[in-house]
């Protein structure tokens, strides 16, 4: 075994520049690295249960001034011709109170409503899409936290995604991944089979790094050897010679090491996964309520809609109307596969020891032809086109995993989740020739669940705290959101939404205070997360670029 | 007691010495002087080198020993860690360490030599690893990495050729002899095989399309092989006598007859004559085989066909598929060459231009020309789906519009596949040949880019131009200069043109009409213009003012001077002012901006660094990283490539050819010694081709020992991390790291696939790898290793580990063997006895064990890597 052999340790933890303590905790015995382990991640809490999380990327940048919108800035018309969603005339935005809920009943479509969803702060609005986090943000279970962002941002995709994975923006010498870290300092990420998990394509640098394997899972279904010679799927021969074999020791070469991590991670899940149902006729998890106020739907088959739709039978009220009508879904059919790898990570967490899940969403990089009705000065059909696609795709995965995790909840509840967006930088605020809008600067980050302490009402329809941070919100009473033409929404040549908290003290929040990393702790997953001049922590001014942030916000 | 331990290496050769200095301990018993001698090892292992004829310790070997008397007699072991491409580990002793070394036998058991402590009370030892050869090295490493790894046949002829001159003729691949592409004109008759299960009694004969074949000499036997002398289980299989109840013919087969104009031998052949497409017994020529087969038994199929060019696919299987064989009918069997002439026409799709990349990856004698066109495509990434929505919105259901798009990808790569053929081919000619192809103008959004008027010019190309095709990253340019490249990046648009002027962006719009006598925009619809559709410049789209590129800018938008080289380039490029003024261009003249950026941008500094680079990660490792400080006193021997590369590449005429690029990195140290070989994983892709390479060796019949139709692999490559070909979302292209491609769920892909790919037909779990994709495990063999040798286990095992990891060295691989042997001498629990040499060549149980061994063997570790 070469895996955790010393002189391979010392060349590669000699390369990272991390902190001394994280290497040495590689170093030790693995059945020690538990017991020596500061901090609470992935220990079960009084209640026995283990806190967690499960994060969405939104790969290729979300306009976030298209999902949590400055309804309120009359700049914001005017800078969008043809994107900007017209304002309800019945429910203005200067009302106070809970967030608009268009149900559609049993009539409209799922996304009939064409307008603008007041959140009830006097400013902000969402995108109808998002229509399914109304119900979730007036439970007080969601964050809406705007302008996020980080210094001298970096406008490439990969770049800036490599920035957010890293935990440390514009140092590429910093090459493995945050939550990785974060695993690595729970002291389980090397005796534990699964800490960390991601449903998709190939394992997201967030989780990469080469010390201890995270799994990466691209179809649960298919984790089983075939196992010739026999005709009989998992015949112990096979899988016995390959351990056999794996067991051998060889000269070093560079992928070694990540060879042999990834080998004992695929023997620890196949043994893992013969326990868990992933097939598709298993997925009969469904909504408690009528959902979207449907009750034809709920009358006739006996409850509320599918919450992973991975089929268009499971696909919302498809009862509702007997043609073809795309808006009685409430997810566009394409983000079928999506939703196949959320519930594969919520069954995961829901099942398993992991204490992180991620899936990605591709597809946000909306150059061209982000609203369906190009052209169109009315605001007509803004509502629609491939960013409401993305944006409903986000609106009921936050719907259906508070539904899952109280529903359904075996070893996680909603309250023991915090479910977090991310995405590497926001879109220019001015719209371009095609319909579309180019690589900006901040951008919004989604943050739900139990513990998250969001919108509460008031006396008398009042509201005694929002769920929305940095867009008329929280936040604003300390760098106020500036409207018109000069103000918050425009920067260097006239189209960068200025950024007043950093991606990281949103995360680091979540870390500490929920997944339960020390204040050292976190000073090691989020390298410099306590200096002074980033002021993370407590908010303040940014040394690199001088601009004021609001710190940590109190969303947990 | 003292003692001590030394390690050095020679400049010659590897040394590893042991001095142990013991002394009688007749009343310590063994275990406890095995533990103070360890502990005196360990002590002594820092100790220094003193004699002139050595060098520097062996910093990476550990030695550890100890004396065992349990048996009476002291013994010493010598344990070490392994040592790269090692053939065999000798030990030597001397009793002195001027004195001459005696040679005590190999190591065996893993990576320990246990044996009699010399009869002197103190002596030296060493480990002496007898590693492959400088030149079978850097064979080994020719053949992963300008190659799609080794087949059993390539690894011979290399070995007889040279790696000298093996990498000559591959860098000059057009001289290299090749027709994959080319239908046989002369048609001549070709035999097929197949292996599997008798899933059931019925046999049928079908096309998936219009078409005819000649047919001849059909067998089934019983086993694995069919060396004529089983009987035949078909009935009138040469179609000596009348089809009768024999074969029975469907309507859309109804006028197939037998045929006296061809035949194969004897006097009628089969002329199958097709309609419109098969399926099963209801649309083919089927027979019903009696006595009924049984659905345990392996049979072998084989026949002869004889075609002329066309399309259609013929099919002959069992009901239930036990087996199966789908092949295309011009060429040889599995040839590109139908898929080709399919491309160069309308109709092919994103599946058909795989299935050729995939089989020509395989097939082709110009292996680098296929590493590198790979290479290219993916580097000038697009994305086929992104272009066929493009044309979906013009109005095109009829002809797909997937047809349309599946064209742009195609002519980029044979543009690029022609380019890679002209000895001085430059990066600029294919930077050009991605600017201008169509899939890349939709792809990153100039087809609808404006910068007339106060249109703000989308970014995304420029970006990219910088970042990801010439540049690279951070390096050398800001945004000031994407928003300038942008504007010049504006009119670049597509239109249907005469096929005369598909690579002329200033001819007209087509007025060669479906229908000429349509009126109003009817007429000009895309659906009524006849063409192709090509890069066409709009020059009133187009931003026409002057453009200034790498300048610098003071805060009030001003401009200054030209950005400088930085220092850390050094000499020739340091200092050097690389800004770049457009003018202000009207009309057609607007069309040079582009290429005036090109041509500007694809000699700079950045992107030789960038692109040398790249191909430094391709074919050494993946240790290189632009941004290298060129001037300091710090350098590697990475660095040193890499600025290498950089100086042959400035220094050409042309510049920027790209064959002296790759003659250095390909003769470099790092490239021919330990530094590349094996150190590498391989990508779905690599993976996927060199399963396949690995086992597919020609039988003296002329077909091969593995086979795929090309359709099967894409699956696979889906699944084991979306490695979607022709089909990437991000423009950075796939990943060439291991930790992009290598988790577990993906491994558990890729054991799937290997797996499935050994299996016969008609087995459960066949359709991951797919059923057209065959490997004969015995037909291997048997062409390699002779009769004589199938039922000897050691052989086998032997010849199959040197095939399957040429790199590795025998002696490094006895853990593997060990596991090999253990496998092919037991039943299928794993642990009763069953020794290979007691099943019979051709038995099911031998076949069974052989595609199990192989299939373990490529399951494991090592096979991941290149």
């Amino acid at each position: 075994m070469n895996i955790l052999s010393r002189r391979s340790f010392l060349s590669h933890s000699s390369k990272l520049g991390l902190g001394a303590a994280l290497a040495s905790l590689t170093d030790i015995p693995l059945v020690m690295q538990r017991a020596l382990a500061e901090g609470t991640i992935g220990q079960p809490g009084p209640n026995g249960r283990v806190r967690k999380l499960l994060f969405l990327f939104l790969r290729g940048a979300n306009d976030g001034l298209n999902s949590v919108i400055p309804l309120a800035d009359s700049a914001y018309l005017a800078s969008r011709p043809n994107l900007a969603l017209t304002p309800d005339p019945l429910q203005p935005v200067a009302r106070i109170g809970a967030a608009f809920y268009p149900e559609a009943g049993s009539v409209a479509g799922t996304y009939g409503h064409p307008y603008a969803l007041p959140l009830g702060n006097g400013f902000a609005a969402l995108h109808p899409s998002l229509k399914f986090l109304s119900p979730l943000y007036n439970a007080g279970d969601l964050a809406l936290v705007h302008r996020v962002g980080y210094p001298k941002q970096s406008r490439s995709h990969f770049d800036s995604q490599a920035y957010w994975e890293t935990g440390a923006p514009t140092d590429l010498a910093v090459k493995d991944g945050l939550l990785y870290r974060a695993m690595v300092e729970s002291g389980l990420a090397n005796t534990s089979p699964l800490t960390a998990v991601s449903i998709g394509s190939s394992l997201p640098l967030i989780l990469r790094g080469s010390k201890a394997a995270m799994t990466n899972i691209n179809d649960p279904t298919r984790y089983s050897l075939l196992s010739i010679p026999n005709t009989v799927p998992g015949n112990s021969k096979a899988a016995a010679a390959l351990a056999a074999a794996n067991a051998a020791r060889f000269a070093d070469k560079r992928e070694r090491d990540l060879l042999e991590l990834q080998y004992k991670n695929l023997s620890e899940t196949l043994q893992l996964f013969a326990q868990l149902k992933f097939e598709e006729t298993d997925n009969t998890f469904r909504d408690d309520v009528a959902t979207d106020g449907d009750t034809d739907w709920a009358n006739a088959n006996g409850g509320g809609y599918y919450l992973f739709p991975t089929t268009a039978e499971k696909n919302g009220g498809w009862r509702r109307t007997s043609g073809n009508r795309a808006d009685k879904y409430v997810v566009p059919t394409g983000a079928h596969e999506f939703f196949e790898r959320l519930k594969a990570a919520s069954i995961i967490l829901n099942n398993t020891d992991a204490i992180v899940a991620g899936v990605s969403i591709d597809g946000w990089d909306t150059h061209s032809d982000q609203v369906d009705a190009k052209n169109d000065t009315t605001g007509q059909g803004s509502h629609t086109g491939s960013h409401a696609g993305l944006l409903r795709r986000v609106g009921w995965s936050l719907y259906a995993l508070q539904k899952y995790f109280t529903r359904y909840a075996n070893k996680c509840r909603w309250d023991d989740l915090a479910v977090v967006t991310l995405s590497e930088f926001g879109r220019t605020s001015m719209e371009n020739s095609d319909a579309g809008t180019d690589h900006a600067e901040a951008s919004v980050m989604w943050v739900a669940g139990g513990n998250v302490k969001g919108f509460e009402p008031g006396t008398l329809g009042g509201v005694k705290r929002t769920g929305v941070w940095n867009c008329g919100g929280e936040g604003d009473r300390v760098i106020p959101w500036v409207t018109g033409p000069t103000g918050s929404m425009f920067r260097a040549e006239d189209r960068y939404l200025q950024r007043n908290t950093d991606y990281r003290s949103v995360l680091g929040k979540i870390i500490r205070d929920h997944l339960g990393a020390s204040p050292e702790q976190l000073n090691r997953i989020i390298p410099g997360y306590t200096q002074a001049g980033e002021s993370l922590q407590r908010g303040g001014v940014q040394s690199k670029d001088n601009t004021s942030i609001i710190g940590e916000p109190d969303l947990i | 007691m003292r003692g001590s331990v030394r390690s050095w290496k020679t400049a010659r050769d590897l040394l590893i010495v042991v001095y142990i200095r013991t002394c009688r301990m007749n009343t310590v018993t063994g275990s406890v002087r095995s533990l103070l001698l360890s502990c005196l090892l360990g002590s002594g292992f820092s100790g220094e080198a003193e004699e002139g004829s050595v060098s520097t310790p062996l910093a990476n070997t550990v030695i550890s020993g100890q004396i065992d008397s349990l048996t009476g007699q002291e013994q010493l072991r010598l344990g070490f860690d392994p040592v790269p491409a090692t053939e065999e580990y000798q030990v030597q002793f001397a009793p002195a360490l001027d004195g001459i070394f005696t040679l005590l036998g190999p190591a065996t058991n893993g990576f320990q030599w246990t044996g009699p402590v010399g009869s002197e009370p103190a002596g030296f030892y060493r480990v002496v690893p007898r590693q492959l050869s400088t030149n079978e090295l850097w064979a080994t490493t020719l053949l992963y990495r300008i190659a799609y790894g080794p087949t059993p046949d390539d690894e011979e002829r290399v070995r007889q050729l040279g790696p000298e001159a093996y990498l000559a003729e591959q860098l000059n691949a057009e001289s290299v002899p090749e027709t994959l592409d080319t239908v046989d004109a002369t048609p001549r008759w070709q035999r097929i095989t197949a292996t599997g299960l008798g899933s059931s009694s019925r046999l049928y004969v079908y096309l998936d399309g219009p078409g005819d074949v000649y047919l001849d000499d059909l067998r089934l036997v019983v086993g694995t092989s069919d060396d004529g002398s089983r009987p035949n289980l078909l009935r009138n299989g040469g179609f000596e006598s009348a089809l009768g109840t024999d074969w029975n013919l469907s309507p859309n087969l109804i006028g197939s007859a037998r045929s006296s104009q061809f035949v194969k031998s004897g006097s009628a052949s089969l002329h199958l004559v097709s309609t419109e497409a098969g399926e099963t017994q209801g649309s083919s020529i089927y027979q019903v085989i009696a006595p009924a087969l049984s659905s345990s038994q392996t049979y072998t199929l084989s026949y002869w066909y004889l075609t002329s060019d066309q399309a259609a696919r013929l099919t002959l299987r069992l009901s239930g598929s036990g087996i199966v064989n789908t092949h295309g009918l011009s060429g040889e069997a599995n040839s590109p060459a139908p898929l080709f002439s399919k491309l160069k026409g309308t109709t092919a799709t994103r599946a058909d231009l795989r299935a050729w990349h995939v089989l020509r990856a395989i097939q082709s004698p110009k292996q680098l020309h296929e590493v590198l066109r790979q290479f290219f495509e993916n580097h000038f990434v697009t994305q086929v789906s992104k272009t066929q929505d493009y044309f979906d919105g013009r109005g095109y259901d009829t002809p797909d519009p997937e047809y349309f798009a599946v064209r742009t990808e195609f002519v980029e790569n044979f543009r690029w596949r022609e380019a890679l053929l002209k000895p001085q081919v430059t990066f600029l000619d294919l930077l050009k040949i991605s600017a201008e192809s169509p899939a890349m103008i939709v792809y990153l959004d100039t087809v609808s880019s404006r910068g007339d008027g106060n249109n703000v010019a989308n970014e995304n190309y420029a970006r990219e131009l910088c970042e990801l095709f010439c540049f690279g990253v951070d390096n050398g340019y800001d945004q000031q200069d994407l928003v300038q490249i942008s504007r010049a990046w504006t009119g670049w648009r597509l239109d249907i043109l005469d096929p005369a002027n598909e690579f002329n962006p200033l001819a007209a719009r087509s007025t060669t009409y479906l229908d000429p006598t349509a009126t109003g925009t009817g007429l000009n619809a895309n659906t009524n213009v006849v063409g192709v559709w090509g890069f066409r410049y709009r020059s009133d789209r187009h931003n026409s003012r002057a453009k200034y590129l790498f300048y610098n800018w003071d805060a009030n938008g001003n401009r200054l001077d030209s950005k400088k080289v930085p220092a850390r380039f050094g000499a020739p490029w340091a200092g050097q002012d690389y800004g770049k003024i457009l003018p202000a261009r009207t009309g057609a003249a607007g069309l040079q901006d582009g290429y005036d950026i090109l041509a500007h941008m694809a000699n700079q500094p950045f992107t030789q660094e960038y692109l040398s680079v790249k191909l430094c990660r391709l074919f050494v490792h993946d240790g290189f990283a632009h941004g290298y400080d060129f001037t300091d006193a710090e350098t590697t021997p990475e660095e040193e490539l890499v600025r290498n590369c950089m100086l042959v590449w400035e220094n050409a005429t042309p510049k920027g050819q790209l064959r002296p690029v790759l003659q250095v990195i390909f003769n470099s140290e790092l490239f021919r010694k330990h530094d590349a070989s094996l150190q590498k994983a391989r990508t779905p892709l690599e993976f996927a081709v060199s399963t396949l390479r690995a086992l597919r060796a020609r039988k003296p019949d002329g077909t091969y020992t593995a086979e795929t139709d090309g359709y099967s692999v894409y699956n696979f490559m889906n699944r084991a991390g979306r490695m979607r070909l022709f089909d990437r979302a991000e423009p950075d292209g796939y990943p060439e790291d291991a930790p992009g491609w290598i988790s577990a769920g993906t491994l558990a892909e890729r054991l799937r696939f290997v797996q499935s790919a050994l299996m016969p037909a008609g087995m459960e779990g066949k359709s991951d790898a797919g059923a057209n994709t065959r490997v004969d495990v015995l037909g291997l063999l048997q062409a390699k290793l002779g009769s004589a040798a199938l039922q000897d286990p050691a052989q086998v095992t032997d010849y199959l580990l040197t095939t399957l990891f040429p790199a590795e060295g025998h002696a490094n691989l006895q853990a593997y063997r060990a596991v090999a042997l253990q496998f092919l001498n037991t039943a299928d629990d794993g642990v009763t006895a069953s020794p290979f040499a007691n099943l019979s060549p051709g038995s099911p149980a031998h076949d069974q064990r052989l595609r199990g061994l192989v299939g373990l063997l490529m399951s494991t570790q090592r096979f991941q890597e290149q």
